[in-house]
């Protein structure tokens, strides 16, 4: 198998026109630049006492860390990761065991109307959700959850289901039947069966599902900025829209923020990133 | 006879059970869907024919059915901002596919090759996709910055005595809100590299011995296999295209003729101090209107492009 690999290689390389060879490089290296500018720009800029003093890609004269400092001391980030953590962690709970139990339904059982269901999830994909937003703010304040986490929690759990169900649905149809038949004769019933069966041996995809949600609450801002008022409560990035007024000219102090806001998702995606890649590709790319 | 009465009895009840669980494991998620969707989307058709602003937010009003158009009536003729909101949103939307599919599988089939450190290239691509528009609004903003960002000191070797900010001046504005997310494909390069992937290696192989290889065997045997994922990430990139709203938020708040539709309902329904909650419905429903035309639209262009790609060929 390995060999194989490494053979196919070799022939990837050597046999491809030098058009495309050169056309390969330059979309790889773009990549790069595109990735890289922005981030790498924020980091160094990030390090200078005064970036105003060496704009642009000027290494700093000496690596000043106040802003770091400054951070976590007066502006208490880790409260709102702390806010962020708790939103975006209940609402991927509620929501993908929800979509895992939906999912199995479709995914296993024959009823009438499972055509409409499956195309009403999966029409949620592209259901434009800023057009919703008077109707979501009303009921979120008809509920008296303005201003409180329960306003995201309820709005996250509602929210993106379609892509948790995509991508569980198909877990579950990559399951033999046997198993469930081997659970029935020893007297499972339906939902036990699910429970105590098939919910354990999906763990992988549904862990795919809700990694990917997770990240998508974390970064969610439209309806962050919406429903929340109160700075304390706020999440990473309803915070940022703080920021502009909240730095002023301190733009040392700005450009440690958004390094440190920045870098959970980054750890994440690099401690997650087989989830995220085999998620996203459909399951064909390893990651 | 009594024994066949007991057996389809358990029939019965079993089914009974079936059906309970199938409700029971269906309904939370519908619920969801309702609360979410179904509810917001009925209400938003319903009182974009009513009069419901700051003076009544409690019991929004019927027109009447002579007068059921002055909310639209007052959207398309009265309010500054719509088309230039509409023009920016389609053009948007257009750039999504237009631009971005175009990147994304350029960069999905660079990295379908096998070329050394393809892996630290293709993770690196993904992460500005990892990090919220939000915190890539606020980035770009630095970036665009005429005292400390790299981007004047860039025209300036073109345009020596250029000091505006860039997002102040109508055109660039524009231009300069599209370069902040636009190039960041990287969730749709996946999906399109996970369908170049999944093409089986005889195809390739079968293109091989009839001469064609590398970007003449992408073109006419790989985009024509991926074709469905391309559309469904065409429709994806549209419709986020279409609903800009954080990178406007963050970059211009509208100005220098920068609105797009979604920043429209928001000002109309929350920012604005005399809310219009009829008229930002209005807006919306030609947000959600719009969105199926792109998927409608989509899906016919992706139609009728292989019988113009067989002409060529031959």
């Amino acid at each position: 198998m390995r060999n194989r690999g490494k053979k196919k290689q070799g022939k990837g390389v050597q046999s491809m026109p030098a058009g495309t060879r050169i056309v390969t490089y330059l979309c790889l290296l773009w990549a790069l630049l595109v990735a890289l500018v922005p981030l790498v720009w924020l980091v160094i800029s990030s390090l200078k006492k005064d970036p105003l003093a060496r704009p642009g890609f000027q290494l700093p004269e000496t690596i000043c860390l106040d802003g770091y400092i400054s951070t976590f001391r007066d502006l208490h980030v880790l409260r709102y990761f702390g806010n962020s953590l708790f939103i975006a962690g209940v609402s991927v709970v509620i929501s993908v065991v929800m979509i895992s139990m939906s999912a199995y339904v479709v995914a296993r059982m024959e009823f009438r109307g499972k055509g409409l269901v499956s195309t009403l999830l999966y029409s949620t994909m592209f259901i434009p959700a800023t057009a919703l937003t008077y109707p979501v703010y009303n009921l979120v304040n008809r509920l008296h959850l303005y201003d409180t986490r329960g306003a995201l929690i309820l709005i996250y759990s509602c929210s993106g289901i379609a892509v948790s169900f995509f991508v569980i649905k198909n877990y579950y149809d990559n399951i033999p039947r046997d198993l469930e038949e081997a659970a029935r004769i020893d007297g499972c019933g339906y939902a036990q069966t699910w429970a105590r069966v098939i919910f354990p041996i999906a763990r992988p995809g549904i862990m795919t599902a809700a990694v990917l949600a997770f990240l998508n609450n974390w970064n969610e801002y439209y309806w962050a900025s919406l429903v929340m008022i109160t700075r304390e409560k706020l999440t990473v990035p309803a915070l940022l829209s703080t920021f502009t007024t909240a730095f002023n000219t301190n733009y040392n102090g700005l450009f440690s923020a958004m390094v440190i806001i920045i870098l959970p998702p980054i750890v994440l995606y690099c401690l997650f990133s087989k989830f995220f890649i085999e998620a996203l590709s459909g399951g064909a790319v390893k990651g | 006879m009594a024994a066949g009465k007991a057996k389809r009895g358990s029939r019965g009840r079993r089914r009974g059970r079936r059906t309970g669980f199938i409700i029971a494991f269906l309904a939370p998620t519908l619920i969801a869907f309702c609360v979410f969707y179904l509810y917001p989307i009925v209400t938003v058709f319903a009182t974009s024919f009513c009069k419901w602003d700051y003076t009544n937010i409690a019991n929004p009003e019927f027109f009447g059915w002579d007068r059921m158009w002055e909310n639209y009536d007052y959207i398309f003729n009265t309010y500054p901002f719509f088309w230039e909101a509409l023009r920016n949103s389609t053009l948007w939307a257009i750039l999504g596919a237009a631009v971005q599919i175009p990147v994304a599988t350029l960069i999905a089939l660079a990295l379908s090759r096998k070329v050394k450190g393809i892996r630290i290239v293709r993770n690196i691509y993904i992460i500005p996709n990892m990090i919220s528009t939000a915190a890539m609004g606020v980035i770009f903003l630095q970036l665009y910055n005429p005292s400390y960002g790299i981007v004047n000191p860039v025209i300036r070797l073109f345009k020596k005595d250029f000091v505006d900010n860039i997002l102040l001046l109508r055109g660039p504005a524009f231009i300069a809100m599209t370069c902040a997310y636009i190039f960041f494909t990287g969730t749709t390069t996946l999906m399109i590299l996970g369908n170049i992937m999944a093409i089986p290696e005889e195809v390739r192989e079968a293109a091989m011995l009839d001469g064609a290889s590398g970007l003449r065997q992408d073109w006419h045997i790989t985009v024509p296999m991926i074709k469905g994922t391309l559309r469904t990430v065409s429709i994806l990139a549209a419709t986020s295209g279409f609903l800009l709203y954080n990178e406007v938020y963050f970059l211009t708040k509208g100005a220098a003729g920068t609105y797009s539709i979604s920043y429209v309902i928001r000002e109309l329904a929350i920012t604005s101090p005399r809310t219009q909650f009829g008229r930002a419905n209005a807006v919306a429903v030609i947000q959600i209107l719009a969105g199926m035309i792109i998927i409608v639209a989509l899906h016919l262009l992706y139609s009728i492009s292989p019988k113009r790609k067989r002409k060529w060929s031959k």
